[in-house]
């Protein structure tokens, strides 16, 4: 009884919503690379939105490309997220670890991912009259993600509804606050860069003269 | 060897000034760089649509030098009018600008008597019945004349309930429409320009400029409620800056305000009801970022101080804080920015009122005392014939001049857009969508690609069903395999 390969588990589990994770819980099943994965083709997707969609939805902005923006987007949000779930859910009794809250997540966010590719597929076939369609899809793949994240959640940890609805609260606000301390970290370094480049500078004029 | 270097030298040095001397000839210096706006709204170097020909001073009109002279005029014939403020005159002048035709600094009233003028601001001469109007501002006063001097009309300050009885009369500009009515912008009045009817009746205010929604004046609105009225009286209050100047164009006037610190309804069009048809528009006149200005230390935001209508429908607006002129076609579309804040010729110091005629621009400017004259470019005379070819709406016949633009400057925005629209037109659509991508013009690039889909269905359409039918023939075929397959592998383990 259920004896699918890792493949077959991504599958299972993005298409059976109320008790997939549950499933691949009780078989202790799931890559963690093919998570790392997933979220390697959410950084993708977010380009491809942002610079590949069809010119007459929207115009890009040619004259620059900086990737940090999509960098954030995807990687550092997705490990903000699964850090911050970690620590709250390791306070409020969740069972799961942080390896398996990283696998479940990054299965979750497949709908997601799936629609950005799809819609900028389509919008290099479609005309704006018609961009319901688009927006259909983009509705339906963020809602899937929302309920599979939520879902993971639920049966990584093996909390209550509530308890889960809490839990994820609690996640927003921690990633609000490990976001606010890595901006100020940054800077801070920043900072402490400038004073020392200031320095080398000085010294480097004293010794030329 | 040294000799051979030496020899080298000379002649590079020879060529160098000869090179360098086929320069003027070629580019007419002027004492700023031409820029225009690429299609992300930054602002790039461009061609010149106008070049300052000369600087017309009142000695080379063959009287008195102006003194802060406010308000330039051009008549339908040609005729220039100046109201030369600190010399208490009008002066008129030929088309060519090159003599004095008359000097009006004295009007007999209907009375017989004899009045002067006191710092007058605004003239204008209405092409329908001949009458010059003459805001003479000190003198709190609209003056209604003939063009020998003899007044028809005196306007004052208006005896009724509308206009606020402790306020003065200070009339800057002034016009007059097709049927005679009078429009008078008031220093120190914010709430639009006043309106006389023919025969001199205050009829009411005209066009007034709507407050700036900003964050502030949103907070101001909620502290009210809470506030007392002692306290309320003592706050600053939320007026919109009021009219500068205005100029009429047939049945349309034409309004611009002045202000660094507001950016609604700086130039707006006014139909016949006071409605502004530019309300809706996402235009914004003069520089898209403000100008810093390093002896102040403050952003300066556009100031436009005076607008003109030219007689091909292209709106001239005059922008005290840059100098710059910027002109639009009748859609608000970019053409030229010309100008700047410079000693030299076709720099301003106080640039104060601008006028069109012809092909050419006229800048008065109060401070240099001159009146400084731009003439029409090649490059300026095909951009204005595609430009009104495209808002007449004959998009394929302007693909031509337009092209022509291109040539002169890659860079040049509106031309892409022509192009792109023109090219629609015709049905090409992939040149459309080519062009529309150049122009960033994604609404054009949505109707040619709407066209261009629609032509390669048409053409594709045979393949396409033939693909459709295989597809589901494969589809069916390879579902009822992979069913007998499943029912041979059911049926074999029960046999086993």
């Amino acid at each position: 009884m259920m004896d699918l390969t890792q493949a077959q588990w991504v599958k299972y589990a993005v298409t059976h919503p109320a008790e997939g994770f549950e499933d691949m819980r009780w078989k202790k099943s799931g890559s963690l690379k093919i998570a790392f994965f997933i979220v390697f083709l959410l950084f993708l997707s977010r380009i491809a939105v942002s610079r590949l969609y069809g010119f007459q939805f929207y115009a890009t902005y040619d004259k620059i490309f900086n990737i940090m923006p999509y960098i954030i987007q995807s990687f550092v949000l997705f490990a903000v997220w699964v850090v911050g779930n970690w620590s709250v859910c390791t306070l409020l009794d969740g069972e799961g670890t942080m390896r398996n809250i990283c696998i479940y997540s990054a299965y979750a966010l497949i709908p997601f991912v799936a629609q950005s590719f799809i819609t900028t597929l389509l919008s290099h076939f479609l005309i704006r009259d018609e961009s319901v369609f688009i927006q259909i899809i983009q509705i339906i793949g963020t809602v899937w993600t929302v309920i599979l994240l939520f879902s993971a959640i639920r049966s990584v940890h093996q909390y209550t509804f509530g308890k889960t609805v809490l839990a994820i609260l609690l996640t927003i606000a921690a990633m609000l606050i490990m976001l606010f301390l890595l901006v100020l970290s940054m800077s801070l370094l920043q900072q402490v860069y400038i004073f020392l480049y200031t320095i080398y500078t000085e010294i480097s004029y004293r010794v030329r003269v | 060897m040294r000799n051979i270097i030496r020899r080298a030298a000379a002649l590079l040095a020879s060529a160098a000034v000869l090179w360098g001397g086929s320069f003027p000839a070629a580019f007419a210096g002027e004492p700023y760089e031409v820029y225009n706006y690429d299609c992300w709204g930054e602002p790039i170097p461009s061609q010149a649509g106008y070049i300052a020909e000369r600087a017309v001073s009142g000695t080379d009109l063959g009287t008195s030098p102006f003194s802060s002279p406010s308000d330039l005029f051009c008549g339908t014939d040609g005729t220039f009018y100046i109201a030369d403020t600190g010399n208490n005159r009008i002066v008129a002048a030929d088309s060519g600008l090159s003599s004095t035709v008359e000097i009006y600094d004295r009007f007999t009233m209907q009375d017989g008597s004899t009045t002067r003028l006191k710092a007058p601001t605004g003239v204008f001469v209405s092409p329908y019945n001949g009458y010059m109007y003459i805001a003479d501002h000190d003198n709190s006063r609209v003056l209604v004349c003939d063009t020998q001097g003899s007044v028809e009309m005196e306007i004052t300050k208006p005896d009724s309930e509308v206009y606020d009885r402790n306020r003065t009369f200070l009339p800057q500009k002034v016009i007059a429409d097709k049927a005679g009515n009078v429009y008078v912008v008031l220093s120190n009045i914010t709430t639009g320009a006043a309106m006389f009817s023919p025969d001199g009746v205050f009829t009411g205010f005209y066009g007034a400029n709507r407050v700036q929604p900003t964050m502030q004046r949103i907070g101001d609105f909620f502290g009210r409620l809470f506030i007392s009225e002692k306290k309320k009286a003592r706050q600053m209050r939320n007026i919109p800056s009021g009219i500068t100047s205005f100029d009429i164009d047939g049945d349309f006037i034409f309004t611009c305000s002045a202000s660094s610190t507001q950016s609604t309804d700086t130039v707006k069009k006014l139909n016949a009801a006071g409605k502004n048809i530019f309300a809706n528009m996402d235009v914004i006149f003069g520089d898209y970022t403000p100008v810093y200005d390093t002896s102040q230390n403050r952003l300066m935001a556009p100031a436009i101080c005076d607008i003109d209508i030219a007689e091909d429908g292209n709106i001239n607006c005059l922008d005290l804080t840059s100098g710059r002129v910027f002109q639009y076609d009748e859609d608000c579309g970019l053409l030229f920015i010309t100008g700047a804040v410079s000693k030299q010729l076709g720099g301003f110091d106080q640039p104060a009122a601008l006028e069109s005629f012809g092909n050419d621009l006229y800048v008065l400017d109060s401070s240099k005392n001159t009146v400084t004259v731009f003439t029409e470019t090649d490059f300026g005379s095909i951009v204005h014939k595609a430009a009104a070819l495209h808002n007449d709406g004959r998009y394929d016949e302007a693909i031509g001049p337009w092209q022509e633009v291109l040539e002169y400057d890659g860079n040049y925005l509106r031309a892409y857009v022509g192009m792109a629209s023109g090219l629609l037109r015709q049905g090409d659509y992939k040149g459309a969508m080519k062009y529309a991508k150049l122009a960033e013009a994604s609404d054009i690039y949505n109707k040619a690609f709407e066209g261009y889909r629609m032509e390669w269905l048409r053409a594709n359409f045979g393949i396409i069903a033939a693909v459709i039918a295989a597809a589901a023939v494969l589809l069916a075929l390879t579902g009822k395999l992979r069913k007998n397959h499943r029912k041979a592998v059911t049926t074999e383990k029960k046999e086993g």
